[in-house]
């Protein structure tokens, strides 16, 4: 098949390849969730949503998400920062020690975190006899196995976000008169910011989507995945498609706000 | 340049060869024997595919093991070819499968189980447990307990059905209200399955299970009478008062006896049937003896006139039925 | 008049790089350019009296207190690195307002100047006021190093350190902004240390000058004194001198020293005392020698007067290289017209004269 030469206007072989990739791959993630979508009525999806455990549901999946994300940005970010500015010896295993959750299968995460966060584990027994803190069948169960298999995202992220930032700057700032906390807020952070906004949205995500390992440790009460679960059950394909649906329209909503929000205030890098 | 062109051909011919082989051995062993079943029967099932696969060496058996519900609606909602079906509770076939479009016809029930607690050295009151005060101290406040859902499981509305019937038994009133009380929601959970590794770990300290599950994963178990344990289908009529309210309505208390059918429309029909006659036969029967599920001898059938032949010798009609 | 930033016996080990007893001092409105080649230690130097690096050994004092062991953020320095560094996320005002400031004052070179680093009279007095609501990406090399000055100043800083500022910029740039740089720090009489393995940033700014190399200090001091009489064949090239020749002393007399270089004795001025018969290396500066046609200037002295042939002529401006043989290769420079005048080509005989003063013995 003959194309014209690659000019600036003309787009040539090479750009139309890789849309029609590009194509494959959207077409791929997009169809399910259509066809999905494609099996509800605006009255299937109302009668769910009437469903008071259902919207209970969702909203326990949206609190333990925003806390798990929360909680991976409070302690990833650091962690990053780490990463990204100091060498040490063993660094390169703490870095691979970080992607391992997401090698884990989940029903072993959740298992493992068990072993630490149950009645008898190594955490779990003083938390629950001192704070009165327990993992099994609350909300800081749901969020201690999201945060454990999305936390990942929001590092490896961050990480990236400030290895970009030229180390000259938080020199110059220092120079300046600023001190190092003041030269990690006012300069690595904002031009880091949108590195660690899209960390932090992808462990949110991550987090919502999460079942087997949250599962182990909490049943009830029950988050979306497990709910949507529940109804296959008891009741088939309809009720679950239709609680699947609308979580998949509340996500989705969140995640465009979440994105757009991120994109605002970004910087152009200077070119070095 | 003529050395690598011949390189290239050979490379091509053999890798072509191989392809136009293997092709040609599958079409002349198409069995794969697809076998969705309950999970406790995992262990037993694995062990009676290794002897038909002695049997019937061109025979893959592919086993799923899921909740008995779950994988019922795996051939019903979803559409997923499997050719047999095994459940933990018989009353789950008619419920799903005879319904229009059929996709089963008769079942015969092949093992029978008990419901049972389990228990380690670590779980409360540990020593002091046996089978004439167990209803008492799972009653006691701080001893947690596990059990499955009783809206998706069998055995979780088993064990109701079988507080309630201890409730009557020990002529204890509150019974089923106080251990259900140690075993609220938050230890719940879709299969009791999933539940040991939180009863190893010490997150709970019973958990209402299965015997065959009980002798299985080695763990110690209280022996409960048969009157209130399910497991005697000469006792049917009284574990009929024994009553679980769920969301799906209020269930009576039956028997637990573990069914087997062939799915209608499977294109492996003469071999799924090779299966499940190993099964009813002496061989299986002793598999699922080793197991610690009760036998029986010979298997209860129902819609007899449904079943191929060779498998109708094998079974009796189901007592009154 | 006390040294404004003094170095001492400073040696710093950096992974398998090691900083080794670099030591100098600088008074009040002095500029010293570290020259040397990518790897020597030059940034790294610049770095540790920044306050970056802990050395191991040696003192880094200004303004008479030693700062060793005080963080960056206390040291008072004005630091300004290749692309000038201005923090992309902020406005020209914002970038300058961001430096944290004290009661100190510079010492003023006119009432103008704003001594106490305010911010929005140092953006005036660079004359980027109206750049204030600017984002950095969106000014010129010009307007950035005015902006990244000014920056540096809100800080009122007492010695100032450039880590290459101009490395990349192109030539014309390069020299606008050395210029306006040099005027700046002359006005202002602080400290300051250029970085830079540029040549043409030392000629133009340097009062004193320290060549590294390898991390060690290979020729330190003032800037004339290093051009002139290199101390090596190493530093002799990296200052740019033209003609670096091996050579051999063939006898010292009162009146001066004769070096045998190629096919030619060269006499060179008394006063570089070397035993005879060693090998040296000698160093002359392309505009140190004269180029004549060979008719011409016959009554002059004969010492050092070689006839050659060019072989090879360059033009770069305004100035033309010529390379020679006289029996030792040799460059001169000429000016164009010169160069039509004597209608020089390659192949055509010349005459040469050096100077015996002009002729610089090193040891290697």
């Amino acid at each position: 098949m003959w194309l014209p030469p690659a000019t600036p206007s003309y787009p040539g072989a090479l750009y139309l390849a890789c849309w029609f990739a590009g194509s494959v791959l959207l077409a791929f993630l997009v169809l399910p969730l259509v066809a999905l979508a494609l099996t509800q009525s605006g009255a299937s999806l109302a009668g769910v949503a009437r469903m008071v455990d259902v919207r209970d549901a969702i909203v326990l999946s949206l609190e333990a998400a925003f806390l798990s994300a929360a909680a991976a940005a409070v302690v990833g970010v650091p962690l990053a920062y780490a990463l990204a500015r100091t060498a040490f010896p063993g660094k390169g295993i703490v870095a691979a020690l970080v992607d391992l959750p997401l090698a884990v299968p989940h029903t072993v995460a959740g298992i493992a975190l068990l072993l630490v966060f149950g009645r008898q584990g190594v955490l779990g027994e003083p938390l629950q006899t001192f704070v009165g803190l327990k993992f099994w069948g609350t909300i800081a169960g749901v969020v201690v196995a999201m945060l454990f298999v999305s936390a990942p995202y929001t590092v490896n992220a961050a990480r990236i976000g400030f290895e970009a930032v030229d180390p000259r700057l938080e020199k110059i700032a220092r120079t300046l008169g600023l001190n190092p906390w003041r030269t990690f807020m006012r300069i690595t952070l904002p031009l880091a910011r949108r590195s660690i906004m899209t960390g932090v949205t992808l462990t949110y995500a991550r987090s919502i989507s999460e079942f087997g390992a949250v599962v182990i440790l909490v049943y009830y009460p029950m988050t979306a995945p497990v709910k949507i679960y529940e109804l296959f059950l008891r009741f088939g394909l309809e009720q679950s498609a239709a609680a699947a649906v609308l979580l998949l329209i509340v996500s989705l909503s969140l995640f465009v706000l979440l994105r757009t929000l991120a994109q605002r205030g970004g910087v152009p890098q200077e070119n070095r | 340049m003529t050395r690598r062109l011949t390189l290239a051909q050979a490379a091509f011919g053999i890798v072509g060869a191989l392809m136009v082989a293997s092709s040609s051995t599958q079409a002349a062993d198409p069995t794969t024997l697809t076998v969705y079943a309950a999970g406790t029967l995992a262990v037993p099932f694995r062990q009676v595919s290794a002897l038909f696969t002695q049997k019937y060496p061109n025979v893959t058996v592919q086993a799923q093991f899921g909740g008995s519900v779950m994988m019922a609606k795996r051939i019903t909602d979803l559409h997923q070819d499997s050719d047999l079906l095994a459940v933990a509770d018989y009353n789950v076939i008619p419920k799903y499968m005879f319904a229009e479009p059929a996709h089963a016809t008769w079942y015969a029930g092949f093992a029978r189980n008990a419901i049972t607690f389990v228990y380690t050295e670590k779980s409360k009151y540990a020593n002091e447990i046996n089978s004439d005060n167990w209803y008492k101290i799972l009653s006691r406040p701080g001893v947690e307990i596990g059990r499955s859902n009783p809206d998706t499981d069998p055995s979780g509305y088993q064990t109701v059905q079988m507080l309630n019937l201890a409730e009557k038994l020990y002529n204890a009133p509150g019974l089923e209200q106080k251990v259900l009380a140690n075993a609220p929601l938050t230890n719940m959970r879709d299969t009791e399955t999933a539940l040991i590794s939180a009863l190893q770990l010490g997150q709970i300290d019973y958990l209402a299970i299965y015997r065959s599950d009980a002798l299985q994963h080695h763990l110690k178990f209280i022996d409960l009478p048969a009157k209130i344990n399910l497991s005697d289908p000469a006792q049917s009529a009284y574990y009929l008062t024994g009553t679980a309210h769920t969301k799906n309505g209020d269930l009576a208390g039956k028997p637990i006896v573990y069914a087997v059918t062939m799915v209608n429309g499977s294109k492996n029909a003469e071999m799924a049937e090779n299966y499940v006659a190993l099964l009813l036969g002496p061989q299986g029967q002793a598999v699922m003896k080793t197991n610690g599920f009760g036998e029986f001898n010979p298997a209860y059938a129902v819609h007899v006139d449904a079943m191929p032949a060779a498998l109708k010798k094998l079974v009796e009609p189901w007592p009154g039925s | 008049m006390s040294a404004s930033l003094a170095v001492e016996a400073l040696t710093l080990t950096l992974g398998a790089f090691r900083l080794n007893q670099i030591d100098f001092a600088l008074a009040r409105g002095e500029i010293l350019v570290i020259l040397g080649p990518n790897g020597a230690g030059k940034s790294v130097t610049l770095e540790t009296i920044a306050g970056f690096h802990w050395p191991d050994s040696g003192r880094v004092l200004i303004g008479g207190s030693e700062v060793t062991a005080l963080p960056p953020e206390r040291r008072n320095i004005g630091f300004v690195v290749q692309n000038f560094g201005l923090f992309p996320h902020l406005t020209v005002a914002q970038n300058v307002a961001i430096a944290r400031r004290s009661d100190r004052a510079i010492a003023a070179p006119d009432s103008t100047f704003p001594a106490h680093g305010d911010p929005a009279a140092l953006l005036s007095y660079f004359g980027v006021a109206h750049l204030a609501k600017r984002m950095p990406a969106a000014l010129s090399p010009g307007e950035k190093q005015r902006v990244a000055l000014a920056r540096a100043l809100a800080s009122v800083p007492d010695v100032f350190l450039f880590d290459e500022p101009f490395s990349a910029l192109d030539a014309d740039m390069r020299e606008q902004l050395r210029e306006e740089l040099n005027t700046f720090l002359r006005a202002l009489a602080i400290p300051a240390i250029l970085v830079t393995h540029d040549r043409g940033d030392a000629i133009a700014l340097a009062d004193k000058i320290m060549v590294l190399r390898d991390g060690a200090v290979v020729q330190s001091g003032a800037a004339t004194e290093v051009f002139r009489k290199p101390i090596s064949s190493f530093v002799a090239r990296f200052v740019g001198v033209e003609n670096v020749l091996p050579g051999r002393i063939v006898e010292t007399t009162e009146n001066g020293i004769s070096i045998e270089v190629g096919k030619q004795i060269v006499g060179a001025a008394r006063g570089q005392s070397m035993p005879a018969g060693r090998p040296i290396v000698v160093s002359i500066h392309a505009e140190d020698v004269a180029v004549s046609l060979p008719e011409g200037e016959r009554q002059k002295s004969a010492i050092n007067r070689f006839a050659g042939r060019v072989t090879a002529m360059r033009r770069a401006g305004a100035l033309v290289t010529i390379a020679i043989d006289c029996g030792f290769p040799l460059r001169a420079f000429l000016l164009g017209p010169q160069v039509r005048e004597m209608g020089l080509d390659v192949g055509s005989g010349v005459a040469v004269q050096i100077a015996p003063e002009a002729v610089h013995i090193m040891a290697d």
